[in-house]
């Protein structure tokens, strides 16, 4: 009798473990996609992260053309809340139609980098260009100034920051950026099907874990293994939040190309508004090393921010420029990539994979899963 | 670490866990009589041709150790890590592989 238990017993764990596909090690590399979500916290250059009043003011500018020089859009006319923040454009198309697509602005807070091209090393710096930028919101310091002070946010900006009168036109536009950064922190994607997959993973409770769907931990394991993404798509977030060539064209015409990181760096290496600079309010500067020793190189030209992955189903089309529609297209562009199109001097990572259609759909399922909710 | 000059003084090198894609420092012994001047650090990947992305801080804490700070490995994978220590005019240089899962 008790020999007959022992073994349904054993029966009845195989059958449960056999439907978690992931050796031992695979595993452990599955772990290190979370916890999720990461804990929060407030950035030390800005000091009105975190403020429950900072925070709905942002919300609110984020959302009025007020912060448009003409009044013609606003924030949200391209970063659509009703769209996970962005729009369903290859290109973003304000004044005019720029050279690349608009991210979605979930999961920025605490990051290295911000823009395809790295171009701010803060939040509210990547929140401040867009104000001034001709091709976007277009202000000038001064016309932003009169805007707010003439608007119905004059109360709320002044009891935060003081008299808007006494304030330099400059710090009027800092205190703006800063304002829309307390607001953009707060947006995050959510606890995913891949989450409660990972972290049944963790407390060993491999019944749970079973409930993730064998097409999606086929995905996993060769995002983690032939496929190398998880080279470049890392951690929590599923990015290094560095810049690479993943072996989209850059050229914009016959004639112009976007030069990617070369830009952002160029960019964010002239200009006053970076960690290391006078507007941070962080007296230890502690983000500042990233500039301070951030290294050129030509292999720089072309390459772009590697993107998050959680909520990447809902932000179709994908890339820098928009160039592919969705994520079939995308795991179809990795399988057949052209290694002709990638820099001579660059990272020899990517090859052709030749995956079969039923290992696209795999990976698909799994990408999928970082935006189901569970 | 090991180096390619014979009877080379020896270098140690301490380190915590290497958190992936996230900034960390290292500690470099130099075990010499002679006077080290200078340590200089970098690290590589040999199979993706690149390096590192910013440039580390030296930062001599006497006695023959340096503190190498800003070091930040981007990519899982074997690193070789590379470290030139100038005794009095020479220059040696030491590597160590280091594997980041
Ligand atoms: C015309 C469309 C458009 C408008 C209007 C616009 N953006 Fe953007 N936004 C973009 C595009 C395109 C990018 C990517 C730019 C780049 O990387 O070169 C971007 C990037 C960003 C980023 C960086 C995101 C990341 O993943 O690093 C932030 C933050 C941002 N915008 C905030 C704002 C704020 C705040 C406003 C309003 C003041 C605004 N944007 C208005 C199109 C727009
Ligand atoms: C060498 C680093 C690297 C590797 C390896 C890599 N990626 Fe990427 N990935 C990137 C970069 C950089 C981009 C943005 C490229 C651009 O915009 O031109 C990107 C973009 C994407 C996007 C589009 C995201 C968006 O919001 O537009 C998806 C999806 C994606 N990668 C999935 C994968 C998968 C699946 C694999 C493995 C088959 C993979 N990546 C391998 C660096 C990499």
């Amino acid at each position: 009798m008790k020999v007959l238990v022992t073994t349904a017993f054993v029966v009845l764990a195989g059958a449960v473990r056999a439907e978690v596909l992931l050796s031992d090690d695979e595993i452990q590399q599955t772990l290190s996609f979370g916890p999720w979500p990461i804990s929060f916290q407030s950035d030390p250059s800005n000091r009105v992260s975190n403020d429950t009043r900072t925070i709905a003011l942002g919300a609110a500018l984020f959302n009025d053309p007020v912060l448009s020089v003409d009044g013609a859009f606003s924030c949200a006319s391209c970063h659509d809340p009703e769209q996970a923040f962005t729009t369903s454009d290859a290109r973003a198309f304000g004044r005019v139609l720029l050279d690349r697509n608009t991210p979605s602005l979930r999961n920025l807070a605490g990051l290295r980098w911000y823009g395809w091209g790295g171009k701010s090393d803060s939040l509210w710096a990547a929140s401040l260009h867009p104000i001034i930028d001709e091709q976007e919101m277009g202000h000038s310091k001064e016309s932003l100034k009169t805007a707010i002070s003439e608007s119905i946010y004059i109360d709320d900006f002044e009891a935060i920051f003081g008299e808007i009168q006494i304030q330099d036109p400059e710090l009027v536009l800092v205190n703006t950026a800063k304002t829309l950064s307390a607001y953009l922190e707060t947006l995050a994607t959510g606890r995913t099907q891949f989450d409660d997959f990972r972290d049944a993973l963790e407390n060993q409770d491999l019944a749970a874990a079973a409930n993730y769907p064998e097409a999606a931990q086929r995905g996993l394991q060769l995002f983690i293994g032939r496929g190398n993404c998880v080279l470049c798509h890392n951690g929590p977030r599923f990015s290094n939040n560095e810049f690479h060539d993943s072996g989209v064209p850059y050229f914009l015409s016959e004639t112009e190309v976007d030069d990617g990181r070369f830009g952002g760096l160029n960019f964010l290496l002239s200009n006053a508004y970076t960690l290391d600079g006078n507007w941070s309010d962080d007296l230890e500067k502690q983000g500042a090393w990233v500039v301070r020793s951030v290294r050129r190189s030509h292999s720089d030209f072309g390459t772009f921010r590697t993107p998050s992955l959680r909520g990447v189903a809902e932000t179709a089309p994908c890339m820098h420029d928009g160039s592919l529609i969705d994520l079939d297209a995308v795991i179809r562009h990795y399988s057949e990539i052209d290694t002709e199109r990638l820099h001579a001097d660059g990272e020899a990572i990517l090859s052709e994979l030749n995956l079969s259609e039923q290992e696209i759909a795999d990976l698909a399922a799994f990408l999928e899963s970082l935006s189901k909710v569970p | 670490m090991s180096s390619e000059t014979q009877n080379a003084p020896k270098v140690h090198v301490a380190v915590d866990e290497i958190p992936l894609a996230q900034p960390f420092f290292i500690l470099v012994t130099v075990c010499d009589d002679i006077a080290v001047s200078e340590v200089r650090v970098d690290a590589i990947m040999p199979a993706h041709q690149h390096g590192l992305n910013y440039a580390p801080k030296i930062t001599a804490l006497g006695d023959g150790v340096f503190r190498a700070e800003n070091m930040l490995f981007h990519m899982p994978g074997l690193w070789e890590l590379r470290v030139d220590a100038n005794f009095g005019g020479q220059s040696i240089s030491y590597t160590s592989d280091v594997v980041l899962k």
